[in-house]
């Protein structure tokens, strides 16, 4: 569609006296794929997190389809902050460690988030997550609790938690990080799904194979700024700057597969 | 030496001060309770004077003896126009001394449920009082429990205390009785076994609930970690 | 209603006594926590050297009574009690056995969980250097308990502090007592009491946070 989809416009951000964003822009079109590398601490996390203002920016702003996300982080006004929190219900956000809601079911880490943030009524709430449910391959864990779920099982309930609420963005933060190698598969299937049907996404990750395959663009970064941009197999192949060739070489050494 | 014949006149009275000291712990916990978790969540407000006046009445209330806080009660309240009985103001007191303890266990219960589980809620366009009422605090419960079962076991103990402004529960009960009998050790020791066994009554209690969710947890812990967890699942 | 006002008046003028009745409360406190703390060492140290069944269970109900009823409760069995065997000891001795029986019981729980942090490697590396018996406890033992034990018994030292104040109804004249001494003569309670929970927040204050401050010297002392 246009490409201010998603705009992010200098975004900056410290804490202490690391730089983690140091004037960061970002314009992403409706259905692109974009991976994002880097060493750690590189400000990765940090810019997902800025997107939906997890994690305000001291400076900056990001808009997603014309209205304003966030522009500092000066206190909210109460009909800001409800402007701000229905656009992070638009932004599915999956997190590294799950975070999925240990002291509900798996049905009902689906449901609840329905019924409060998007105001649903019980009856399509659950219908919709037993869809959702069902396309990640969990409609026979549906009375299960979360703490009987192996990890693979536990982040595909948090990627089905924030489709339910029908987002036109998802913010990925590692999704495939803390799991045990075997079970980074069933992970990736879902996302691949996701792709093919066209949502917008921004991912940090370490599976370079996975983004060069599906990625419409990749950025690297380091020391809070985007190094370099480009299609993933142009940048993986034919790395232009140092940072980018060490990074990519200590990643070879450390990862056995590729 | 002993005059047993005490234990039977007078078990009925004091029973009826027991009652009264089971009420009145009740009545200050039921209030005690919702002003604590007020009191906690005003702590942590980022409105500076909401947890600055949250912050000193925890404080004051927990470096402060409790006798001293029933006397202030006692007379601040109808200094101010406003007449109550000796009960309600002991119930007051009580419930006013709980919740600082009460909101202490309670903060500590929020900050032991991991991070990620509010960003999570929030990232999902969760209000902070939604992510509190639907994600955190339900969390915050089995870690609390435990904590709040002690300090009520303060207040029991405590509540002895209201018999200085004239509140007829138990010890007040056995103050009026060894006035009559002049038999101190009989009664204080009648006083103390009604107290103790409230007190083990529901220590046992906690004791067996404790043992049962640990036993539960266990069952379901095994799964938090993803790399001790062995399960195979299916790779389509 | 006539007299709605507060007069802070009144509380500046009863502060020089009730300062007074605070320096007897402090004295109260130390001396009664001072004694539980050494009860509880021997009661420690004999659990673990006796190892005996009975001693043990006496103990268990002991700890269980104390924690189990209120300490009011155990001052006025102190109080009215031992007279009735012939020990006629005034209000201030009774309360300040009352006060350290009461007190014990706890120090003694946060002695065991003080003890259980010693590594077991400390009595065997100091029984084959042929330390033992009072050298063992004094030098290696009891120094290593009271150091992790700190901070829960300074919080035990505050309500040894707060418990004085029950002293008040045996008569024992120290601050809530004077307090109530000042205002049944001028009747303003309010005032007066304010003034008196004033100074028993500052001293408990004070007190629950010289525990950071105690740990650290103890620590630097150690590393020294």
């Amino acid at each position: 569609m246009t490409s201010n989809f998603l705009e992010l416009k200098g975004l900056y951000k410290t804490f202490d006296n690391i730089t983690a964003l140091n004037n960061v822009s970002l314009n992403v079109s409706k259905g692109e794929v974009i991976f994002i590398i880097g060493p750690s601490g590189c400000g990765k996390s940090t810019l997902l997190r800025a997107v939906n203002w997890l994690t305000p920016p001291d400076k900056g702003e990001v808009w997603l389809e014309g209205n304003l996300v966030g522009s500092s982080s000066s206190k909210l006004t109460i009909k800001e902050a409800k402007l701000l929190n229905n656009l992070r219900a638009k932004m599915g956000m999956v997190f590294q460690q799950f975070n999925v809601w240990p002291h509900l079911n798996v049905l009902e880490n689906v449901v609840r988030p329905q019924l409060v943030v998007a105001k649903r009524n019980k009856a399509n709430a659950e219908s919709k997550a037993l869809k959702i449910l069902d396309e990640v391959s969990l409609h026979n864990k549906i009375d299960e609790w979360p703490d009987h779920l192996s990890g693979g099982q536990k982040q595909r309930l948090a990627i089905a938690r924030a489709l339910a609420m029908d987002p036109i963005l998802m913010l990925l933060d590692e999704p495939t990080s803390a799991l045990d190698p075997e079970l980074v598969g069933e992970v990736l299937i879902v996302l691949k799904r996701l792709v093919n049907n066209g949502m917008t996404m921004l991912i940090v990750t370490h599976e370079l194979g996975f983004a060069s395959e599906f990625g419409d663009r990749l950025l690297f970064m380091d020391g809070g700024e985007i190094i370099e941009e480009g299609s993933p197999k142009k940048i993986l192949t034919m790395p232009k700057t140092k940072r980018l060739k060490m990074f990519l070489k200590k990643l070879d050494i450390t990862s056995f597969k590729h | 030496m002993l005059e047993y014949q005490i234990f039977f006149d007078y078990a009925p009275i004091l029973l009826i001060g027991f009652w009264l000291t089971i009420k009145i712990v009740v009545c200050a916990i039921a209030l005690g309770i919702p002003l604590g978790l007020f009191l906690a969540l005003g702590r942590r407000s980022n409105f500076v004077i909401i947890s600055f006046l949250s912050t000193s009445f925890i404080e004051l209330f927990r470096n402060t003896p409790f006798i001293i806080q029933v006397f202030l009660f006692y007379y601040v309240l109808p200094f101010y126009g406003l007449r109550l009985s000796a009960e309600y103001i002991g119930v007051l007191a009580l419930a006013a001394f709980g919740s600082a303890y009460f909101a202490e266990i309670i903060r500590a219960g929020i900050d032991a449920v991991p991070k990620g589980q509010l960003d999570s809620a929030r990232a999902i366009g969760m209000t902070d009082w939604q992510a509190m009422r639907n994600v955190i605090l339900p969390q915050t419960l089995s870690i609390v429990i435990p904590p709040l079962t002690n300090q009520t076991l303060t207040l029991i103990k405590e509540s002895a205390i209201l018999s200085t402004i004239t509140v007829h529960e138990l010890t007040m009960t056995g103050l009026m009785v060894q006035g009559e009998t002049f038999r101190p050790f009989e009664v204080f020791i009648m006083v103390a076994l009604l107290y103790w066994a409230l007190n083990e009554t529901i220590a046992t209690i906690m004791r067996k609930f404790e043992q049962n969710t640990k036993k539960n947890r266990k069952a379901g812990s095994i799964g938090n970690s993803s790399t001790t967890l062995k399960k195979s699942t299916s790779i389509k | 209603m006539n007299k709605v006002k507060f007069d802070i008046s009144y509380t500046f003028d009863a502060i020089p006594r009730l300062l007074e009745g605070a320096f007897v409360t402090l004295q109260v406190a130390i001396l009664g926590f001072t004694l539980s703390v050494l009860l509880a060492t021997t009661i420690t140290v004999a659990r673990t050297s006796l190892n005996s069944k009975i001693f043990n269970s006496i103990l268990a109900f002991y700890i269980s009574f104390i924690r189990g009823t209120p300490i009011l409760v155990q001052i006025f069995l102190v109080y009215y009690v031992l007279p009735v065997f012939g020990l006629n000891l005034g209000p201030f001795t009774a309360g300040i056995i009352a006060i350290t029986l009461n007190s014990a019981a706890f120090v003694t729980e946060i002695l065991r969980g003080g003890l259980a942090s010693v590594p077991i490697g400390q009595f065997e590396a100091a029984k084959s250097l042929g330390i033992s018996g009072y050298a063992l406890w004094r030098k290696i033992i009891l120094p290593q308990t009271f150091i992790t034990s700190i901070p829960p018994l300074v919080n035990e030292f505050t309500m040894v502090l707060k418990a004085t104040a029950l002293l008040s109804m045996i008569t024992v004249v120290e601050l809530m007592r004077v307090s109530q001494q000042i205002y049944s003569a001028n009747y303003h309670p309010v005032e007066v009491l304010s003034g008196t929970f004033v100074i028993y927040f500052l001293m408990c204050f004070v007190v629950s946070r010289s525990s950071v401050f105690l740990e650290n010297r103890f620590i630097v002392k150690r590393a020294r």
